[in-house]
């Protein structure tokens, strides 16, 4: 299912979030919204690039690293994505520890926010990844 | 004969003799008759006999007729008077004064000026030693192959020039190999090169030179007839004794299995840690949601339930980096809370900040739950009461103070003596501290109202364990 989901508050950066949860997708996009962002919505990759491949605004991609069966899914995504679009920012969530191993894997200069994360945690990270 | 020639002659005797009394192999003179008519001092000192009782002497007379060796006699009887010399004659013989004994013979005609028939010098060289070590040697190896044929793990014995002397049966039969096959060739070209790694080369290299083995070195491969494999490789010196030259054992031991258990356990822990977080987050969603629809007021209570799943979470995720009967690093735990706190309650711009300051000390995961929820209560009373104008330090402290641990969290706030009278959730707070510290059967170190700040020091029974006797998983 694809979602876009129209900004509630002022306009500020368009973010595609990527979460097989759905109630901690729609929760991220609430917070997200009420920062006054916009968003979209995807549960796996391939809808994720779906909208990645369209002509669509996106500055970033906040996605999960565990999606469904896909254990390094969110990494693979974000190489992919990184490809189609060079200029996206990048911000990975996990529940599971990452290792160096699974650091190796992110895009360089990267962040990952660990779940659970609060919502004052993940604004923080949404605004320092707008920010860098 | 000239003056020079004379004084040639003088210098060639001199030198002659003395060389006969320095060299350290026995050496005997015998006429035509095999009677002894000189000897040297070596051969006095190593058969315990002196010039009276020898010069003279059949040599098959000497002491006791010791020197009466069948070996011996063929040697001057039947070898000598053919030939003008023999070197390297083994002689074996049990000697009543000096006990078995083995002799190197050399013997050689010497004829002097008019002298026609000549004499025979023999040197004696006792080799009993060497030939002892060479047997212990032989018989030490012997031993060392057959234990090296009952090790179920494929082994090699490397020469110093890493080439394979010896091929243990395992290793043979389990990479389908002849000993021929292994002979004299490297490791790196057995099989597919499989074990031509740049990194186990260098490795190698040093192990003889610089005494240095390898632990555990992984190698994950294809081959042919066992499919995909990982192999353990451990190497060191070994030495023989009476032997200089050193020799490599390298050790290929088939973690396959276990490689593939420890997999299906990371990849089954990733499940569960991915389902219990999402959970939690599901959780914390929950609790964002109703902090929207919640008066002002109740808002931090909201916050500090958040922090309290973040801190399980936390833990949970020092844990779950640990296998069963391991132990969580005290100081590394200390600074994830820290950095947990200081994202959840603080964000980027807060003007309070959270120093850790732990010993190398460790916990059992069992008690690691309950103390880092102490810490989160602690440091969560500092951030919300110690700072009115919201700038200030915490320090997160644990030591070992004797048979006991000391926590201690510490601020430079306003202090208790300026806080007013305990409202409800603060109570609840110090009760949690209060069933926390009575979960670890620890005490609460009454505290000191004078002073900066405010200090709580708690005393913890020694159930953290000193890393020296643990091994230290967490970091």
């Amino acid at each position: 299912m694809l979602v876009v989901t129209a900004s509630m508050g002022r306009m500020m950066a368009v973010i595609l979030i990527v979460e097989d949860d759905v109630f901690i997708r729609e929760i991220a996009e609430m917070m997200i919204q009420g920062w006054g962002h916009q968003t979209l919505a995807a549960s796996d990759a391939d809808e994720a690039l779906v909208f990645l491949r369209s002509g669509m605004s996106i500055d970033a991609l906040f996605t999960d690293i565990y999606l469904k069966r896909m254990v390094l899914g969110g990494c693979d995504l974000a190489h992919q994505a990184i490809a189609l679009r060079p200029d996206l920012r990048v911000l990975y969530t996990t529940g599971n520890s990452v290792t160096d191993k699974t650091k190796a894997l992110f895009v360089v200069g990267t962040q990952c926010l660990r779940k659970p994360y609060t919502e004052i945690q993940l604004q923080n990270s949404v605004e320092n990844l707008l920010a860098a | 004969m000239s003056d020079i020639a004379l004084g040639k002659k003088i210098v060639s005797d001199i030198a002659a003799s003395d060389i006969v009394e320095t060299v350290p192999s026995a050496l005997i003179i015998l006429d035509r008759n095999l009677n002894i008519t000189s000897a040297n001092r070596a051969f006095y000192q190593t058969f315990r006999t002196s010039p009276s009782e020898t010069e003279g002497c059949l040599i098959y007379t000497l002491g006791n007729r010791q020197w009466d060796i069948p070996a011996l006699r063929t040697l001057l009887e039947s070898v000598i008077p053919h030939r003008a010399s023999v070197e390297g004659f083994e002689v074996e013989h049990d000697f009543p004064t000096i006990g078995r004994r083995t002799m190197l013979v050399n013997a050689r005609k010497i004829f002097s000026p008019g002298d026609h028939d000549g004499s025979i010098l023999l040197a004696i060289e006792d080799v009993s030693e060497e030939r002892a070590a060479r047997a212990e040697s032989k018989r030490n190896w012997q031993l060392t192959q057959s234990i090296v044929d009952t090790i179920r793990d494929p082994l090699v014995v490397l020469e110093n020039d890493m080439t394979i002397v010896t091929a243990s049966k395992a290793f043979l039969t389990i990479f389908g190999i002849t000993e021929a096959e292994t002979h004299g060739r490297r490791v790196s070209e057995l099989g597919q090169h499989q074990w031509d790694v740049p990194a186990l080369r260098n490795l190698m290299e040093k192990v003889l030179p610089e005494n240095k083995p390898i632990e555990s070195f992984e190698i994950e491969d294809d081959f042919p007839g066992l499919g995909r494999r990982v192999f353990n490789l451990n190497a060191r010196k070994i030495s023989q004794p009476g032997n200089h030259a050193h020799r490599m054992l390298l050790v290929f031991e088939d973690i396959t299995d276990r490689k593939q258990r420890e997999r299906d356990a990371l990849s089954l822990t990733n499940e569960i840690s991915h389902r219990i977080k999402n959970n939690l987050q599901v959780i914390v969603g929950l609790i964002a949601y109703e902090a929207k629809w919640t008066a002002a007021p109740c808002v931090q209570g909201y916050k500090t339930m958040q922090a309290r799943i973040g801190a399980i979470a936390q833990l949970y995720d020092l844990i779950s980096q640990t296998s069963l009967g391991r132990t969580v690093a005290v100081d590394a735990y200390l600074r994830e809370i820290a950095k947990a706190m200081s994202a959840s309650l603080l964000g980027n711009m807060s003007g309070i900040e959270i120093e850790v300051e732990g010993e190398a000390l460790e916990i059992d995961p069992d008690r690691a739950v309950p103390f880092g929820l102490l810490v989160n209560e602690l440091t969560t009373n500092a951030i919300k009461h110690a700072f009115p104008d919201g700038k200030g330090h915490i320090k997160l402290c644990v030591e070992r103070v004797d048979d006991q641990i000391e926590l201690v969290v510490s601020d430079d706030g306003v202090g208790m003596k300026d806080i007013g009278s305990a409202k409800a959730p603060e109570k609840r707070g110090s009760d949690y501290v209060a069933i926390f510290v009575r979960q670890l059967g620890g005490t609460i170190v009454p505290p000191d109202l004078q002073g900066i700040g405010t200090t709580v020091r708690i005393r913890l029974p020694l159930l953290l364990v000193p890393p020296e006797s643990t091994e230290r998983v967490a970091a």
